[in-house]
């Protein structure tokens, strides 16, 4: 899976809970969850957990916490579906 | 250090069931926190979100020391929590019936650092400060009509405006977000040496500063 791939994913776990669906739709790796997107700071575990369960990895909050804007949700989610078993 | 930190939680919007699931409390709650636990206190789902309640009003503390600092709830460790009489005489501003109080204190790194938290049917409103007398905190939550991020901002600022031009009623007081992205608090264009915080959740807006003066 790409990064453009692991993108178009993302943007249906983030999706839920944003309130700005037009951002959403043109987000790019600058994107900022809280700022841009104005998710809650309450539901960055509720992403974590969607994210783990749409590409069957695991994140624990170490990488999590990098996880603050969309290049860095993708970097983290695209080193777990790359990790060797 | 002068800062300023609080965080609020909107309980008719969290998950209770996700809440009190093992794979969502483990990624930020530590098995020494889990320790801390004790039943008849509080539910496990208000307790899990203490616990966020108290790291993100922490983080929120520790970031005006730090621009470069990232959220890590994990490292931000909460040591004890002990239930606490009703904040008599406290610079709170808001509805405190059916609430219950509780505080206690914090470390990162080397820095320890003191919560108080009051719990209402629902919502946790927490503030976080340096000393454990919390004797120079002014903190606030209010009810508002909708729940949209605008809303909340315009509303956060105008209630916590409404506080400070009581305590300061001849400035022309103004809010801004500073480039590190918290508020700061202007009197005519100079910025106040008085560091503010801003939460909000669904309907939910709340507010702390240091008051020194």
């Amino acid at each position: 899976m790409d990064r453009k791939e692991i993108l178009s994913e993302l943007k249906k776990v983030l999706a839920p809970y944003t309130e700005s669906k037009e951002m959403l739709d043109g987000i790019n790796e600058q994107t900022d969850l809280i700022k841009d997107l104005k998710i809650n700071s309450a539901n960055l575990v509720d992403i974590i957990i969607d994210a783990e369960a749409q590409y069957n990895i695991e994140i624990d909050f170490d990488a999590a916490e990098k996880m603050y804007n969309v290049g860095n949700c993708i970097d983290v989610i695209s080193e777990k579906i790359n990790k060797p078993a | 250090m002068k800062s300023a930190g609080n965080d609020i939680v909107a309980l008719n919007v969290i998950d209770k069931q996700r809440t009190c699931q093992p794979v969502f409390y483990s990624k930020f709650i530590t098995p020494f926190e889990l320790g801390l636990y004790r039943q008849p206190q509080m539910p496990f789902d208000i307790f899990v979100w203490l616990l966020w309640s108290v790291k993100e009003s922490a983080f929120k503390y520790l970031k005006k020391g730090d621009a470069n600092l990232v959220f890590s709830p994990s490292k931000i460790i909460v040591q004890d929590i002990e239930v606490a009489l009703e904040f008599a005489g406290d610079r709170w501003e808001g509805d405190q019936s059916v609430a219950s109080f509780f505080k206690g204190s914090i470390l990162y790194d080397m820095h320890t650092l003191y919560f108080k938290s009051v719990i209402h049917a629902e919502f946790i409103a927490t503030v976080v400060d340096g000393e454990n007398t919390f004797q120079h905190v002014y903190w606030g939550v209010q009810l508002i009509n909708e729940s949209d991020s605008v809303s909340q901002s315009e509303a956060v600022r105008l209630f916590v405006l409404n506080k400070l031009n009581s305590l300061f009623p001849n400035h022309a007081l103004s809010i801004d977000n500073g480039l590190a992205g918290y508020p700061i608090l202007f009197n005519n264009g100079k910025e106040m040496d008085i560091p503010i915080s801003f939460s909000h959740h669904n309907r939910y807006v709340s507010y702390s500063f240091l008051n020194l003066k």
